[in-house]
């Protein structure tokens, strides 16, 4: 190999680690002083005591598509209608589901079909009917099931619900994700406070995997005990806790993730809703309507709290994260593809200047340069020309700046209250951060590789179901205790190459 | 060749050295970078540290709050509840307080949150003389007094949010001096007490602040404020007042108005539909509208159809609630809902003429029945969704 090749990606590769490093110590202390106003200004039992008796508190929809989820459906429902919020209303979409969520959702909670004159602002597959409870239980009167052909995608199903939304705001959600009660007053607070308009508002959410949940409610949050859904609950806790708190500092957020996202229904309807055809919707529904804000020349906010306010169930085998980390690479790469215009231009502000630059150069980029790394690397060992020292010092500097950014991540999380109730359950975390850089990473590295290949070749993926395992739920009552716990529930995400 | 034995000093004299040399050795882009990280680590490390030990002290003073939550909470409760007037050395004595008991910042603290609760969970039997007399046997009002007077901001915020939450009575003057403070936060707290305690004309920076922007977490904190003042019989603002404020606040005209309708203020209604007349602006319209139909104020119908022809869409959406909440069975209210359903051309202004039609007593009905009748395949769903009872069409979007 040429010297000067060989020099050119020495020299890049340290700029470009320089450059990493940087940024995530400029967002390590952004986010610290994100984390610090927070705590100085929040007040969260005053929010809520304030928030729970006034006229002024906007009312709030939760969007929940399911899709053959009868295992789960009627504790998840039931958890979300036990939330703790003055005026909010949940909208199950039933997306065409083969097996008895339906069935079960009218059984339960006796709904019958009613003649719901539907409007359809954003475009979606048929919408069969709308149910609401005959029953006078005013906790079900908050229900509203919508009865859809399948769409194909989460995100027609949301776009249904949010045609049918009666509030200035919604939650979009996934019907198995656990909802912490008082998320809504959390949530609702950003757009009380700021004098500018929040388009949207996003929320630390953590792995449910391993946690103590019981009657649908969030017991006791526990680190995973198994290692993959751990690796991912650090790597969630990570990007809550500093990257996405940093890029809020500086209204640069990138993403409101899918699992629990809250909007301006509003601007979601004027930016035309979820795109079905996205591979990372969430991600390009907060582009299209920061697209939408700044072209019409309005002042937006999108605000990261560092809260958790949703716990979700993460893939546990290996095979499922390869399909959830494949899709995700090739949902970047599309993303980038279709919103490159707004890259270095000055009408989308920060979002052009600041996220997307940092999206191409560190999320996009990052896995090529990283696997260009192994095999160079790999072929000057065989050549013999390593130099051992300068690979051994660049290799120990970066693992400790790992070890101590998640000492990092760990002190916020004890700092913003989100800490687990044992101390020693971030033990965990710091075994996790031991062993994610020879176990997790080369393997996000490789999937998210073959995710931009397979977009390069068109290959063409169907959704289907993700794997679930179900939550151990811990029955409430000795009567529960007889009814079986939910089966795992498998099928998954068929992938088909054409 | 002679080889020595370094010990002691000497020895960490030659490994510093040799990582000198080492590290000069190396190309000038690795040593800035290797500088640079272990600043950061560094750095970083200390952050930890620092959050650690904070979080250390936080788990003690969660302790101690146990242990006083133990230990007073349900003697205070059944002080702060009783009808019988006590004074302070009485209370003191049946909490077991010594004698003469100091103020001690940790103390007095750690029983700040425990008042809190007791405030919140027993608001309504709470004997209010009482109540003001335990927290000055735990000697509170000192407290607050002390942290009122701290250099730092994010003390003196949380002294004034306690102050409101507990309902602790003390000077207004403890806060008037940061009524136009620099910073925002404090400013708007400062504001929130002296309004909540304040005797004299307490709003009076509002009043007088031309430049203030109006959030809506203000708007939910002054009506608190305002409820707390209208349930313990205080003086309350003048918000007709507010409404003609010169130079005019949108956001704080449209607040007045709101407070106007929710505190059911009948004797301003003349005065509001004055305002409605000769308003141009939506946002201040549409409030306006609002008010005078929950306010039930029967010669605004007439303005109220007079306005149609110009209105927005918002503004006939507010016409058509406030109409169908006056419900005074006007056949010209009738007429002019028909109208409003069949020259709407969106859905949602027609559901909003339709439903109020079906609930405007006789007249409405029939001519509901009619429009029924002749309508067309695309709106005959409008008719059913209305007279579906399941359905709350108030908020059909």
């Amino acid at each position: 190999m040429p010297d000067g090749i060989q020099n050119f990606f020495n020299y890049a590769v340290i700029i470009y680690s320089a450059l990493l490093v940087s940024s995530y110590i400029a967002m390590v202390i952004l986010a610290y002083q994100q984390h610090k106003r927070h705590k100085t200004y929040h007040y969260e039992k005053n929010t809520i005591d304030q928030l729970r008796t006034s006229p002024y508190t906007p009312g709030v929809s939760i969007v929940a598509p399911a899709y053959n989820e009868e295992k789960t459906i009627i504790n998840n429902v039931n958890s979300l209608l036990s939330l703790d919020y003055p005026d909010y209303e949940v909208v199950i979409v039933n997306d065409g589901s083969k097996d008895d969520t339906l069935k079960l959702l009218v059984e339960t909670f006796q709904l019958v079909k009613v003649p719901y004159a539907y409007v359809e602002k954003i475009k979606t597959k048929p919408v069969r009917g709308v149910y609401k409870t005959s029953s006078d239980n005013a906790a079900f009167k908050r229900l509203t099931v919508v009865d859809k052909e399948n769409g194909g995608t989460k995100a027609d199903a949301s776009n249904a619900g949010v045609n049918i939304v009666s509030n200035k705001y919604f939650v979009c959600t996934d019907v198995d994700c656990i909802i912490d009660k008082y998320a809504l007053y959390r949530v609702v607070w950003p757009t009380m406070t700021s004098s500018r308009k929040v388009i949207a508002v996003s929320a630390s959410m953590r792995m449910s995997n391993g946690c103590d949940v019981r009657k649908g409610q969030m017991v006791e949050p526990r680190p995973p005990h198994s290692l993959i859904p751990l690796f991912q609950d650090l790597e969630y806790t990570r990007s809550y806790l500093v990257g996405k708190q940093a890029l809020s500092a500086i209204n640069a957020m990138q993403n409101v993730s899918g699992g629990f996202g809250f909007f301006d229904t509003e601007i979601v309807i004027k930016a035309g809703g979820y795109d079905g055809d996205s591979f990372a919707e969430d991600m390009d529904m907060v582009a299209r309507m920061i697209r939408y804000m700044c072209d019409s020349g309005e002042d937006y906010r999108v605000v990261q709290i560092p809260e958790t306010c949703c716990w979700t169930e993460g893939p546990s085998t290996i095979k499922v994260l390869a399909r959830q980390r494949t899709r995700w690479g090739r949902g970047l790469l599309q993303f980038f593809i279709v919103h490159r215009d707004m890259v270095f231009n000055k009408t989308y502000r920060q979002y052009g200047f600041v996220t997307l630059p940092y999206i191409l150069l560190f999320e996009m980029l990052a896995p090529l340069i990283e696997f260009t790394g192994y095999i160079m690397l790999l072929y000057l060992i065989i050549t013999g020309g390593v130099n051992y020292k300068t690979v051994w010092l660049t290799f120990f500097g970066l693992y400790c700046f790992a070890q101590a950014l998640t000492l990092t991540i760990i002190s916020y999380d004890i700092y913003t209250g989100n800490s687990f109730r044992k101390r020693r359950s971030y033990l965990w975390f710091m075994l996790a951060s031991l062993l994610e850089p020879f176990l997790y990473h080369p393997l996000n590295v490789f999937y998210s590789l073959r995710g931009y290949v397979k977009h390069i070749f068109g290959a063409k993926m169907v959704w289907g179901n993700m794997t679930r395992k179900g939550f151990q739920q811990q029955p409430g009552t000795e009567a529960e205790a007889a009814q079986p716990v939910p089966a795992a529930e498998e099928a998954e995400i068929q992938e088909i190459e054409e | 060749m002679e080889y020595y034995t370094l010990d002691g000093i000497e020895y960490w004299k030659y490994y510093i050295m040799l990582l000198y040399y080492r590290f000069a050795e190396m190309p000038p882009v690795v040593r800035v970078v290797a500088i640079f990280t272990t600043l950061c680590i560094i750095a970083i490390v200390l952050l930890v540290i620092g959050n650690l030990h904070k979080s250390l002290k936080e788990e003690r003073r969660v302790r101690r709050i146990q242990s006083y939550d133990r230990r007073f909470k349900e003697k205070i409760i059944e002080l702060a509840t009783t009808q019988e007037l006590m004074d302070v050395n009485t209370i003191s004595e049946e909490l077991g307080l010594p004698k003469n008991f100091r103020m001690k910042t940790k103390t007095t603290g750690s029983m700040i949150p425990i008042l809190i609760n007791v405030q919140r969970n027993h608001k309504a039997e709470i004997n209010r003389p009482n109540w003001q007399r335990i927290l000055q046997a735990f000697k509170v009002p000192a407290y607050f007094e002390m942290m009122m007077r701290s250099r730092k901001t994010q003390l003196r915020i949380k002294a004034l949010k306690n102050i409101s939450d507990m309902d602790a009575d003390l000077k207004e003057a403890v806060a008037s001096r940061y009524l136009f403070s620099k910073d925002k936060k404090m400013m708007m707290n400062a504001r929130f007490h002296v309004a909540r305690f304040g005797t004299s004309y307490p709003f009076k920076a509002l009043e007088e602040d031309n430049d203030l922007l109006f959030t809506n977490e203000m708007m939910v904190n002054f009506h608190n404020i305002l409820q707390y003042r209208h349930d313990n019989n205080m003086s309350m603002p003048n918000l007709i007042r507010w409404c003609n404020r010169q130079p005019v606040n949108e956001e704080l005209r449209i607040f007045a108005v709101n407070e106007i309708r929710l505190f059911k203020r009948y004797d301003d209604c003349p005065e509001l539909l004055a305002m409605l007349k000769d308003c141009r602006d939506e946002q201040f319209a549409c409030a306006l509208i609002k008010a005078l139909g929950e306010l039930e104020y029967i010669p605004a119908e007439s303005e109220f159809r007079h306005r149609y022809a110009m209105a927005s869409f918002a503004e006939r959406q507010a016409l058509a609630d406030a109409l169908g909440v006056i419900n005074s069975g006007n056949p010209e209210v009738v007429n002019y809902l028909t109208y409003d359903y069949e020259s709407s051309t969106d859905h949602v202004s027609k559901m909003k003429a339709l439903r109020v039609l079906y609930n405007y007593g006789r007249r409405g009905r029939d001519a509901f029945n009619k429009l029924k009748a002749e309508a067309s395949p695309a709106n005959a769903p409008l008719f059913e969704h209305i007279e579906c009872n399941l359905l709350d069409s108030s908020k059909y979007a």
